[in-house]
């Protein structure tokens, strides 16, 4: 018996070890802080929920890191997970993220809840008015997501892939390019609705032609270019960076050069609850500073500082128009036109 | 007054300790209705009410009344029902066709085939549906491939985004419980009847059909019930294969409103969590009712002898042969497929050319990862904590309902036979309206995760307990009352050692579940209590295929872990 209460107590005693483990440390007491830095090093990490690919924000966090010996949890989803998340938690009173980071419009959409606190970085002044925040809530535009056509280079010959978006409507493409489910991925109902700053009125006629030609439909931009990848699909809509990002591990993927193609600004805030403050401003800095976004060029990021692109070919020639946002009530509105379109049978 | 109750014989230890029972089956009763019946009541209420998830407002049928005048909502109640009656259909065609080769049969290799109920358990079955596309894309499937060599066609065959698809990876998945039950009922099959058919002069397929397979009815029955309601509620194969194949299930459609959409519909998810626990629960108590009647059909009779074991001369080399294919279907090509997934630098479909670039990269990135520590962390809490805390609440309801006569024991058992019936992602809804504005910090933890586990598996340990109690004699209890034991006392130290062998039994079960649990986990973690579940769809989502089969694999190795140890941990006191 006795050595059967002797089991039970290590049990008791590794469930205990678990269990403090899963609860995180206690909180410690901090002195007064004599610089930023110093105060989120005694924080000692920033918890950041975004849509930023989890390989880039691997290539930041070793750089941030290493920097300031601060470190990054970093929790990724679609941007419509993320705001979801992110505004389920501050509703629920106990927020444990520090910093949001994901496309403007959503960001919009916290910052009209009250979820961020104003920030003037230090590194605001090196950006164009143009990306900038007026009320000071979201960081400036650091980087572009460019929303192109990619084509599996193994089985699409550069001749034969779609020079337009309209090519996709050719017999030959049909049920076999990707495009993400517009009914839940914010992003491409953005995309789709802003086709009309590139084919005007035709924008919704064309929409629905290219609905019937029966694309594949993913949750999101990443796998949609998984299935370009694996050749499940041939080409399809997602973002030019994967060009890069997949192609650096062999990935067969080329972009479709467009004469235009349409793009959204991508900002960050700090949360008006956020537990690690100071590791958040200083996250902040990094994150929009030339070093940082240096790094996310890198991984294939196109980014608003000047002279630094992504090592994808004819980066800088690409013309970039950015997105209109769209309201809470048009995406419900624009999910239920497309609903019919892209999901059902 | 006083006369009589001086006439009373003076109360013995027994009657001490029953008298004080009560308490502890009120407390339990408590306890248990609250698990389920709070969130179920907070289910009904989310479907009732239009504003947000935490908000208080006022009752209104709105939700039913979208949801009903929508009229992809009678599709999705039909694709629902065909994808859950071809799933279960299936998986109790291939169960009854592997337990009647292993079990009744002279072929060889029998003890090969038993893995098939044991491997797919401790395998996520996310990474089973991930692992068949990459086998049966129409485009670059690897089957579909072979098969587009053999026979000259441009496309094709087979196309897993399809209906069929579905039902195929859900009855694969939903097979090896189906198993353990015909087995089961095999083994316990009183051979006799058969001897009389054969002396009679029947052959071997005549005591099939007439003798065999009726007995097997109501097992069949019961396992083709049970499911049916598995594959209602499954969201895993649905999440990865509904989308591309464009059809809508009730669990895809609870997703879509609930976390997919912008913004999101917390109530009309509720609505259809509504619909699908009514459905759910109709099944259950079917399954219940076939299972009272497996009970009257039991032929057990303790004589020691094993049924017949059939000689099927040449023709046991097929029966090998069928056996074989299944454990392959089941078995051998997820492990394998996911196995390249984890070792290939992209995803891609594993061929001679690409496995030349094979790298353990996937693996480096896991184990260097702090987000998967901490998912592994968490659901290694999950699995043994839950477990645990499960075992201990089954046990006594067990005791409660099997070894005394209380009055309003059959409320317990009413209690614990709702979360049988409920499907993952409703019970989710339920529990998050249930806990959003509770005042313990129970909402947006580890503790909801925790919850929802104990509750929603409980009927699973329970029935490995119960059948357990029932063999304990009352003399065992009756020694420790006359000692001097209290309840807790005879409880803790005669009853719990007794019933070890089926408490290890229900602990592995729910263990090996909770460690790779999904569709509850999704709707409940945050990124601070995330476990691996969510984490695995996330990275898959994420575009890291290599890392969830790597992570998968991993996953699997440690249920394997606590299976052995458990195993020999239920074994060292007996």
């Amino acid at each position: 018996m006795a050595r059967a209460q002797l089991r039970i107590a290590a049990c008791a005693a590794a469930l205990l070890v678990i269990a403090l483990t899963v609860a995180g440390p206690a909180s410690h007491v901090t002195a007064v802080p004599l610089s930023l830095e110093d105060a989120a090093r005694q924080e000692g990490k920033v918890v950041v929920y975004g849509s930023l690919e989890s390989e880039t924000m691997d290539a930041i966090q070793r750089a941030f890191t290493q920097k300031y010996g601060v470190s990054i949890d970093y929790w990724r989803g679609a941007s419509n997970k993320v705001i979801d998340r992110a505004l389920t938690e501050f509703r629920a009173g106990k927020p444990s993220f520090d910093v949001v980071l994901t496309n403007r419009g959503p960001m919009r959409l916290l910052k009209d809840e009250g979820m961020f606190i104003k920030y003037l970085s230090p590194q605001n002044a090196n950006f164009p008015a143009s990306t900038k925040d007026p009320d000071n809530v979201l960081s400036p535009i650091y980087r572009m997501a460019l929303v192109g056509i990619l084509y599996n280079t193994k089985l699409v010959k550069p001749e034969d892939a779609p020079k337009a978006l309209e090519d996709f409507l050719s017999p030959k493409w049909r049920g076999k390019w990707v495009i993400p489910d517009p009914t839940q991925h914010t992003t491409t109902e953005q995309w789709l609705r802003n086709l009309e700053k590139l084919y005007g009125a035709d924008w919704l006629p064309l929409v629905r032609k290219l609905a019937e030609t029966r694309p594949i439909v993913v949750e999101s931009f990443i796998p949609a270019v998984q299935k370009i990848i694996s050749g499940e699909a041939l080409a399809g809509i997602t973002y030019v960076k994967y060009v890069r990002l997949y192609g650096k591990d062999g990935a067969p993927l080329d972009y479709v050069r467009l004469p235009k193609m349409l793009s959204e600004g991508h900002t960050a805030a700090i949360s008006a609850r956020a537990p690690h403050s100071n590791a958040a401003k200083l996250f902040e800095n990094f994150l929009i500073s030339r070093e940082g976004m240096q790094i996310e060029a890198d991984q294939g990021e196109f980014v608003t500082a000047k002279g630094i692109y992504p090592p994808i070919k004819d980066a800088d020639k690409i013309h970039a128009i950015v997105f209109d946002e769209l309201t809470s009530e048009e995406f419900k509105k624009w999910a239920a036109e497309f609903r019919p379109l892209f999901v059902a049978k | 007054m006083k006369a009589g109750l001086l006439a009373l014989p003076r109360a013995g230890p027994a009657a001490r300790w029953r008298s004080a029972f009560p308490l502890p089956a009120v407390g339990l009763a408590v306890v248990l209705a609250f698990l389920s019946l709070y969130p179920t009541a907070m289910l009904f209420y989310g479907s009732l009410t239009t504003v947000p998830l935490g908000h208080a407002g006022k009752l209104s049928f709105a939700n039913y009344v979208t949801a009903y005048t929508d009229p992809g909502t009678f599709t999705v109640l039909l694709d629902s029902f065909v994808f859950a009656f071809g799933a279960s259909a299936l998986s109790v065609l291939l169960a009854l066709a592997l337990a009647w080769v292993t079990v009744r049969t002279n072929a060889p290799l029998r003890s090969v085939f038993e893995l098939t109920a044991i491997i797919p358990n401790i395998l996520p079955p996310l990474l089973i549906a991930i692992s068949w596309t990459l086998l049966l894309s129409p485009s670059v499937g690897l089957l579909n491939v072979m098969l587009r060599g053999i026979f000259h066609v441009a496309q094709g065959p087979l196309n897993i985004y399809s209906l069929p698809g579905l039902v195929f990876v859900e009855g694969l998945i939903l097979t090896p419980l189906a198993f353990l039950i015909m087995s089961g009922a095999l083994r316990n099959m009183d051979p006799a009847l058969e001897e009389s058919a054969r002396t009679a002069g029947a052959g071997h397929w005549q005591v099939i059909r007439q003798v065999t397979l009726p007995l097997m009815r109501p097992a069949i029955l019961a396992a083709a019930t049970l499911n049916f309601v598995r594959a209602l509620e499954s969201f895993d194969t649905p999440a990865i294969i509904a989308l591309p194949a464009r059809i809508e299930l009730f669990t895809t459609k609870i997703f879509r409103e609930a976390l997919a959409a912008y913004p999101p519909n917390y109530n009309l998810a509720a609505t259809y969590g509504v619909s699908l626990l009514v459905v759910a629960l109709i099944f259950v108590a079917l399954y219940r009712r076939f299972t009272s009647r497996v009970e009257a059909f039991a032929t057990i009779t303790g004589r020691g002898y094993a049924p017949h074991a059939i000689d099927l001369g040449p023709w046991r080399f097929a029966g090998a042969a069928v056996a074989g294919a299944i454990l392959i279907l089941i078995v051998v090509l997820p492990v394998g497929m996911l196995f390249f997934i984890s070792i290939l630098p992209f995803y891609q479909v594993p061929t001679l050319e690409t496995l030349q670039h094979a790298t353990l990269v996937h693996y480096t990135r896991i184990f260097h990862n702090d987000r998967v520590y901490r998912a592994l962390l968490h659901s290694l809490f999950l699995a043994i904590s839950g477990a645990s805390a499960a075992m201990l609440l089954a046990s006594l309801i067990a005791y409660v309902t099997v070894k005394t006569k209380i009055a309003g024991r059959g409320v317990l058992e009413g209690l614990t036979f709702l979360p049988w019936a409920f499907p993952g992602t409703a019970f989710a809804i339920g529990l998050l309206w249930a806990y959003v504005n509770f005042p313990l910090p129970i909402y947006a933890t580890i503790w909801i995760l925790l919850i929802g586990y104990v509750t929603r598996f409980l009927p699973y340990g329970l029935r490995s307990v119960t059948s357990t109690i029932i063999q304990i004699h009352r003399e065992m209890e009756e020694a420790a009352w006359t000692s001097g034991a209290g309840f807790l006392a005879t409880f803790r130290r005669v009853l719990i050692p007794l019933m070890r062998p089926g408490l290890v039994a229900g602990w592995i079960v729910l263990a090996t579940i909770f460690m790779r649990e999904f569709s509850l986990s999704l709707f409940l973690y945050t990124p601070s209590s995330e476990p691996v579940g969510p984490l695995l769809y996330y990275l898959w989502l994420d575009g890291q295929a290599g890392s969830v089969g790597a992570l998968g694999l991993l996953i699997s190795v440690i249920s394997a872990v606590l299976i052995v140890v458990a195993r020999r941990y239920g074994r060292l006191d007996r």
